[in-house]
C-alpha cells in the first residue's frame, strides 16, 4: 500500500498507466471532427450552390482536455485510492474486537458497529484473522463467549447480526470467557475494546480486571464516546394532578436539560416534561401535569432523542387502576337513594374516573383496593378495624365522611381525636351564620383549587385542639376550624372529611369543587396492580436495546407477580410487558418489568489500564474508498464528451428532442391499448358529444336516409338553436351502448325483424332511463300506401319493448311547444297521426319514451353533400319543409330539455311580471 | 409540437379573432347550389326574413294565403320570405415533417401558427354565419359551436388541397409553407381554378428559412421523412445572399401562379404577431 498524505492506494502499480496519456492526446489531436448536421425544410433552395474555399477543422481543445481527464480518472480509480486510511486494530497478529453490547450501547450503536466495521476492514486488507468478544450475556444458553478466529470478511455478517442487547454487560462472565479463548488461542494478539464506559455492577469494580487481562494479552486499544452522558430513566412517581418523571444520570461538567416524552400505546405523543440536569448532577425529576383520565392513556415514558431500554418505561396498571370501594354507614338501600343517599353523591363523584366497588369491609378488602371511603360508618368490630389497619399500613387511602354515627362513636381509624357531638353552625338557634371554606392551605393536594363561594357549613365534627392539627389539615372553613384533616399511617394514608357525603350538613358534596377534591385524593392514592403473590407472568412484549418493543427473545422466561419490584433485567426476564390470564378477559392482568428499576444509578468505571491507546467513536466518518467514486466521474466525463461530440456534429438538439418526445409518448401509448383491449366498448367517442342517433335496419339506401336526414336536422339545430350536436351515429340496439343518446331515430321497414333478448334488453333500458325512440313507418297522412307492411313490422319490433298506452298528440304537448309553436307535425308526408305517451309518468319528467308517427321525417332533413334536400315533400312547398324541421327542433329539444316548457309552475309570476 | 390540443387552440384563435369583426366573406356570384344562410338571396325562397306579399294564382297552397293582408283589400295575398344563403369557405393548412420543423424554441412551429391562423379564421368565419369546410372532410361546419369540432377534425383534413366535392364559387385558404416543386403547387391551384374555386395563399415560413441564420461547415438534411439528399455547405455565411434570392425569386414564382389563376397570395413569418396576417386574410376575403 502506498500512502500519499491522507490518500493511500492499495494497488499503486496501476499508477504507471499515467505516462501514457500524452500519446492518447497526439491520438486525439490527429482526427478531425465530423461536420455539423442540420435539418432544414427549405433544402431545395440549397442544392447545387457554388463551393468556396473549405476550412480545415480540429477537435476543439476542451474537448480534448475533457477526453485526457476522463481517462486519467479511471487510471486513478482502478489503484484503489482510499481517503484517510483509518488506524484502527493496526497491529500485528490476530484482532480480537471486544464489544459492549448491553443497554448502555443503544444510544450511540451505529457508532460503535462503524468503529468495529473499520476495524475489520483495516483486518480484511492487510489479511489477518478476526474474533469478536460481546461482553452482554446473549439468550440464555449461551451467556459470554467469544467467537472462533475467522477471516475479517466471515465476520463482517456476524456483526451486522449483533444488536445491542436491553441488560447489563456482564464483565466477570467476560473475563472468563477471555479467559478461555486465550487457553484456545495462545498467540500474539491485538485488541479493540469499544466500551460503554460505564460500571455495571452494583457495587465494586468489575472493570478494572478485564481491562488488564485485555491489556495482558496483547496491544489493547480503547474505542469511546467521549461527553456523552448515560441517562437511566427510573418509574416515576405519581401526585394528585401530576407524574413526577424522574432520571438518573452520570454527572457532567456543564448544565443540560432533558426532554422526557409521555405516549400513548398507539405512540401519540401527550405532553413532554423538561429535566434541568444542573452540573456534576446524578439525579433530576420534573412534573407531567397531567389529569388522571389523560394520565391513564399513557403507556410509556420516552427520553426524546435517545434509544435504548434505559431511555423507555413502561407504565402498568399500577399507574392507572384506582379501585375505590364504597360503604356507607346506615342501610344500603338508603344509602343509594337519590338526592338523599349517602353514597350518592360519592358515586357520582367518582364513577367517571374510577372503578367503584360495594360491599362489607371484609369482601371489599378481599381484593386489592386503592381507595375505600367510609360514609358516616363507625368501626366497631375489632377485626375489622385490624384489618383496615393493615391495610392503610400496606399503602391505602381511607377516606372518611363525619356524620351523626361518627359524632357519637369516634374511633381510632381517624386522623385526628374528634371532641364528641358536632358543632351546628347555622340554624333557627344559632347566632352564626354558615361557614364558607378558607382558601386551601400550601402543601395541601388541593392547593390550586378555588373553593366557590356559595359552598358553606351547617353542621360538622370539631377536632380536638393539638399541636400537629395544622400540619394535618387540608381544607379549613373560614374561621379557621379544619374541614379536611389527614394522617399518614405506613405507606398510606387516613383522610377525614369532618361533614357528611351528602347535604346534610353542607352543600360541598353539590359543588364541583367535592369531584376535584375527590379526584385529588384518588390520584394521590397508590395504585393497584392486578395480580399478586407467586402468580407467574409470561412475557408478552419486550424492549430490545434501542427501545422497541417486540416479541420476546425465545430465552425470556415468565416472572412471579411478586418479583416485579426487585428484579433487574437479564437475559432471563428482558424488560417489557408481562401477563397472564387470558388477553381481553377480565382477569387479564400486565405488569411492566422496567430496566431503570432494577440496574443501579449508573457510575464511570474506573480508570483504564495505563498501556491502553485511546479512541473516540462516532463524529468524524472513517476511511472512504475514493475508488467507485473516480470511475461514476470519469464515466460521467466520458456521457459528457458523447454529448458534446453529438452536438458537434449537430445530431443532437432534434434527435434527443425526438427521443425525449417519443419515450413518454411511447409509454403512454403502451399503457391505453392495453386498457382499450379490456374495455368492452371500443369506441368512446359517442360520449365526447351530444348527438342524435338512428337505428340500423341493414337496408342501406334507408340508413343513408336516416343519416342525411339526422345530419340535416343537427346542422338546423346548431344554426337555430344553442344546442351544439355531433355528427350522428347509426346504432345497432344489444350491441352499442345506447346510453349516450338523447334521441333514438328508428325507421320500421315492413321487413323488420323482431329484436332479440339481448336487443329488448338495451332498448327498454334506454327509454327506463329517459332515451326517446321516434319510430317511423313512413306510410302515415299524404305517404299512405308508400310502405306496405310497416304498421305490422311496427307491431313486431314493439312486441317485448314496454311501450306505454299511447294517444294521439294533444294540442298543449310540450312537443308542440318546447322551441316552435306548431300545428301540425309534418314529415315528407303530412296529415297522419303522432302517438305519444298517454300517462302522465313522473318517473321521466313525463317525457314520452317513444313518439310514434308515420311521416318519414328523416327524409324530409336529410341534406346531401353539397347541401341540396335531395328529396320532396309531399304535398310540396318550402313551408312544409320548414314545419318538417321545426318539428325536428321540437323534438330535440324536448329530448335535451323534457317537460321543461310545459312547466306551469312559473306561470303565475309570468302572468303578474307582465302586468295582468 | 405537431398540433395544439383543440382544448388549448380553440379559446387562443377565439381570443385572437375577437379583436375583428365577424367576417362575412364577399359572395358576389352566389349560385343556386349555395346552401342557406346569412346572405340574403334578393328572392323568395327559404328563410327567416320578410320579402314580399305577392298575389295569390291559382295552384298555390290555400293554407299559404296571408289572410291579415288579404282582409285589406279584395285580392288575395301570399307572404314570401326572402331567401338566405350562406357562402362556404373551405380550408387547409400543410401538415408533415417540414411544417412541424422551427429553428429554435422562441418561434412556433409552422404548422401550429398555420393552424392557429386557420381556427382563427374559422372563428371569424363562424360567427358571421358562414360555413367552413376543410379539405378531405365530408361536410362543412356551420353555426358558432361548431369550432371545438372543427378543431377536432384537422387531424382528418386531406394531406394535399384537393377536394371534388368543394362546390362551385366556394372560397379557399390554403396554408403551408409551399416548398413543394412549383409545378406541383401549380397543378393543385389549377385543379382547384378548374372547379370553380376562388382563393388565397398564405406561406407561412420559419425566420430561420427566411434569413438562413447558420454558419461553418454543416450537412443540410432534408427533415424526417423527406427523401431530398443531403446537401453539404463548406461556409454557411458565403452563400446567405445567393439564398436569399433564390427565395426571392420562389415567391415571385408563387406569386405568379396564384395571380393567373386568379387567386392571391401572401406571406407570413412565425416570429411574426398572428395578428397582422389575420387582419391581411380578413380584409382580402371581406366584402369591399
Amino acid at each position: 500500500m502506498l500512502t500519499l498524505g491522507p490518500i493511500a492506494f492499495a494497488a499503486p502499480w496501476l499508477l504507471l498507466a499515467l505516462s501514457v496519456l500524452p500519446v492518447l492526446w497526439w491520438l486525439l489531436r490527429v482526427t478531425p471532427p465530423a461536420p455539423k448536421r442540420q435539418d432544414f425544410p427549405a433544402i431545395g433552395l440549397l442544392r447545387d450552390l457554388p463551393a468556396p474555399e473549405e476550412t480545415p477543422s480540429r477537435t476543439p481543445w476542451w474537448l480534448l482536455l475533457l477526453r485526457l481527464v476522463a481517462a486519467a480518472l479511471v487510471i486513478l480509480g482502478l489503484a484503489r485510492p482510499v481517503w484517510g486510511p483509518s488506524v484502527a486494530g493496526r497491529g500485528d497478529g490476530a484482532l480480537l474486537i471486544v464489544l459492549d453490547d448491553g443497554w448502555a450501547a443503544g444510544a450511540d450503536w451505529p457508532d460503535r458497529i462503524a468503529a468495529a466495521e473499520a476495524a475489520l476492514a483495516n483486518a480484511a486488507r492487510d489479511g489477518r484473522r478476526v474474533a469478536l468478544l460481546p461482553t452482554a450475556p446473549a439468550a440464555a444458553p449461551e451467556g459470554v463467549r467469544a467467537t472462533a478466529l475467522m477471516p475479517a470478511e466471515e465476520l463482517r455478517g456476524r456483526l451486522a447480526a449483533l444488536r445491542p442487547k436491553p441488560w447489563a454487560p456482564d464483565r466477570e462472565a467476560a473475563l472468563a470467557a477471555l479467559n478461555a479463548w486465550r487457553q484456545a488461542n495462545p498467540g500474539p494478539i491485538t485488541t479493540l475494546w469499544i466500551a460503554d464506559g460505564l460500571e455495571h455492577s452494583a457495587s465494586g469494580d468489575a472493570t478494572t480486571p478485564f481491562g488488564e487481562a485485555l491489556a495482558a494479552a496483547g496491544n489493547l486499544t480503547v474505542a469511546r464516546a467521549e461527553g456523552r452522558p448515560t441517562r437511566v430513566l427510573i418509574p416515576p412517581r405519581a401526585e394528585a394532578e401530576r407524574l413526577v418523571v424522574q432520571l438518573r444520570t452520570t454527572p457532567l461538567p456543564v448544565p443540560s436539560e432533558v426532554v422526557v416524552l409521555a405516549r400513548t400505546g398507539d405512540g401519540r405523543t401527550l405532553d413532554r416534561a423538561v429535566l434541568p440536569v444542573p452540573a456534576h448532577a446524578t439525579e433530576a425529576e420534573a412534573a407531567l401535569p397531567l389529569p388522571l383520565e389523560i394520565r391513564n392513556q399513557v403507556v410509556r415514558l420516552d427520553l426524546d432523542g435517545t434509544a435504548g431500554a434505559n431511555a423507555t418505561i413502561l407504565l402498568d396498571e399500577r399507574f392507572r387502576r384506582r379501585p375505590v370501594g364504597l360503604i356507607a354507614g346506615g342501610a344500603e338501600s338508603a344509602a343509594e337513594v337519590p338526592l338523599i343517599g349517602e353514597l350518592f353523591y360519592l358515586d357520582r363523584a367518582l364513577s367517571p374516573f374510577a372503578e367503584l366497588r360495594r360491599g362489607t369491609v371484609e369482601q371489599l378488602l378481599q381484593r386489592r383496593l386503592s381507595v375505600l371511603v367510609l360514609a358516616d360508618r363507625p368501626i366497631t368490630d375489632e377485626r375489622e378495624r385490624e384489618a383496615l389497619a393493615r391495610w392503610v399500613q400496606e399503602g391505602g387511602t381511607l377516606v372518611r365522611f363525619a356524620g351523626a354515627r361518627v359524632a357519637e362513636s369516634p374511633d381510632g381509624l381517624l386522623p385526628v381525636p374528634l371532641r364528641a357531638g358536632e358543632r351546628q353552625i347555622g340554624g333557627a338557634l344559632s347566632w352564626e351564620r354558615p361557614q364558607a371554606l378558607a382558601p386551601f392551605p400550601e402543601g395541601s393536594p388541593f392547593s390550586g383549587l378555588v373553593p366557590p363561594n356559595e359552598v358553606t357549613v351547617e353542621r360538622q365534627v370539631l377536632a380536638e385542639p393539638s399541636a400537629q392539627l395544622t400540619g394535618k389539615t387540608w381544607a379549613r372553613l373560614a374561621d379557621g376550624t379544619p374541614l379536611v384533616t389527614q394522617e399518614g399511617r405506613g405507606a398510606g394514608r387516613i383522610v377525614l372529611f369532618h361533614v357528611t357525603a351528602n347535604a346534610d350538613w353542607s352543600n360541598l358534596p353539590l359543588s364541583g369543587l367535592f369531584v376535584e377534591m375527590l379526584k385529588r385524593i384518588v390520584s394521590l392514592s397508590a395504585g393497584v396492580a392486578g395480580a399478586e403473590g407467586d402468580t407467574p407472568m409470561a412475557p408478552l412484549e419486550t424492549l430490545d436495546g434501542l427501545g422497541r418493543l417486540g416479541p420476546p427473545p425465545p430465552g425470556a422466561q415468565p416472572l412471579a407477580a411478586s418479583r416485579f419490584g426487585e428484579e433487574v433485567a437479564s437475559p432471563r426476564h428482558p424488560p417489557g410487558w408481562y401477563g397472564s390470564g387470558t388477553a381481553g378477559s377480565d382477569t387479564a392482568q400486565r405488569r411492566a418489568l422496567n430496566l431503570g428499576a432494577g440496574i443501579p444509578a449508573p457510575r464511570l468505571a474506573a480508570a483504564l489500564p495505563a498501556s491502553a491507546s485511546l479512541q473516540g467513536i462516532g463524529g468524524v466518518p472513517t476511511e472512504q474508498d475514493l475508488g467507485p467514486w473516480l470511475l461514476a466521474a470519469a464515466l460521467m466525463l466520458l456521457a459528457l464528451d458523447l454529448i458534446a461530440s453529438l452536438w458537434l456534429r449537430g445530431v443532437l438538439g432534434r434527435g434527443a428532442l425526438a427521443v425525449a418526445r417519443a419515450l413518454p409518448l411511447a409509454l403512454l401509448l403502451a399503457l391505453p391499448t392495453s386498457l382499450a383491449a379490456q374495455s368492452p366498448q371500443p369506441d368512446g367517442s359517442a360520449a365526447l358529444a351530444t348527438r342524435l342517433a338512428y337505428v340500423l335496419t341493414g337496408n342501406a339506401e334507408v340508413d343513408a336516409i336516416s343519416h342525411q336526414g339526422l345530419v340535416g336536422l343537427s346542422d338546423f339545430v346548431n344554426r337555430r338553436t344553442a344546442a351544439a350536436l355531433a355528427d350522428p351515429y347509426g346504432v345497432d340496439p344489444g350491441r352499442d351502448d345506447l346510453s349516450f343518446f338523447p334521441l333514438l331515430y328508428w325507421p320500421v321497414l315492413s321487413d323488420a325483424p323482431q329484436p332479440d333478448a339481448q336487443a329488448t334488453a338495451a332498448l327498454n333500458a334506454f327509454m327506463r332511463q329517459g332515451g326517446i325512440i321516434l319510430f317511423d313507418t313512413r306510410d302515415e297522412g299524404s305517404g299512405e300506401g308508400f310502405a306496405p307492411g310497416a304498421r305490422q313490422a311496427l307491431r313486431r319490433v314493439t312486441r317485448d319493448l314496454t311501450v306505454p298506452p299511447l294517444a294521439p298528440v294533444p294540442e298543449d304537448h310540450v312537443l308542440r311547444r318546447a322551441f316552435y309553436l306548431l300545428q301540425d307535425l309534418p314529415g315528407r308526408f303530412t296529415g297522419g297521426t303522432v302517438w305519444v305517451a298517454r300517462d302522465q309518468d313522473r318517473a321521466n319528467d313525463s317525457v314520452s319514451p317513444v313518439i310514434i308517427g308515420g311521416h318519414d321525417w328523416a327524409a324530409a332533413w336529410a341534406l346531401d353533400a353539397r347541401g341540396n334536400n335531395p328529396y320532396a315533400v309531399v304535398p310540396g312547398g318550402t313551408r312544409q319543409r320548414t314545419l318538417a324541421y321545426r318539428f325536428g327542433v321540437n323534438l330535440v329539444m324536448y329530448a335535451l330539455t323534457g317537460n321543461y316548457k310545459g312547466d306551469q309552475v312559473h306561470v303565475p309570476a309570468i302572468l303578474e311580471r307582465i302586468g295582468n | 409540437m405537431a398540433r395544439l390540443p383543440p382544448s388549448l387552440a380553440v379559446p387562443w384563435a377565439e381570443q385572437l379573432g375577437a379583436s375583428l369583426p365577424p367576417l362575412l366573406v364577399e359572395a358576389e356570384r352566389v349560385a343556386a347550389t349555395v346552401m342557406p344562410g346569412l346572405h340574403g338571396r334578393r328572392r323568395a325562397g327559404p328563410g327567416e326574413a320578410f320579402w314580399q306579399f305577392r298575389a295569390y294564382v291559382a295552384g298555390d297552397l290555400v293554407s299559404r294565403i296571408d289572410w291579415r293582408q288579404s282582409g285589406k283589400s279584395d285580392r288575395l295575398f301570399i307572404r314570401e320570405t326572402e331567401w338566405e344563403a350562406a357562402q362556404t369557405v373551405a380550408l387547409w393548412c400543410a401538415t408533415g415533417p417540414g411544417m412541424d420543423w422551427r429553428s429554435s424554441k422562441e418561434v412556433p412551429s409552422k404548422a401550429m401558427r398555420a393552424q392557429l391562423l386557420l381556427l382563427a379564421l374559422s372563428s371569424l368565419l363562424l360567427r358571421g354565419g358562414e360555413r367552413v369546410r376543410l379539405f378531405g372532410l365530408p361536410r362543412p361546419f356551420a353555426g358558432r359551436q361548431a369550432l371545438p369540432s372543427l378543431a377536432g377534425a384537422l387531424a382528418q383534413m386531406a394531406p394535399v388541397p384537393e377536394d371534388p366535392r368543394i362546390a362551385r364559387h366556394a372560397r379557399a385558404v390554403l396554408f403551408g409553407d409551399f416548398w413543394e416543386p412549383l409545378e406541383e403547387t401549380k397543378a393543385r391551384i389549377g385543379t382547384l381554378a378548374a372547379q370553380g374555386v376562388r382563393g388565397h395563399m398564405l406561406q407561412v415560413l420559419d425566420p430561420a428559412e427566411e434569413t438562413l441564420p447558420y454558419a461553418g461547415r454543416i450537412r443540410f438534411e432534408g427533415v424526417a421523412g423527406s427523401a431530398a439528399p443531403p446537401a453539404l455547405v463548406p461556409r454557411v455565411e458565403a452563400v446567405r445572399e445567393l439564398y436569399a434570392e433564390r427565395l426571392a425569386r420562389h415567391r415571385a414564382a408563387l406569386a405568379a401562379l396564384a395571380q393567373s389563376a386568379g387567386w392571391s397570395f401572401a406571406c407570413h413569418r412565425t416570429d411574426q404577431p398572428p395578428e397582422t396576417a389575420l387582419l391581411a386574410l380578413h380584409q382580402i376575403l371581406a366584402p369591399a
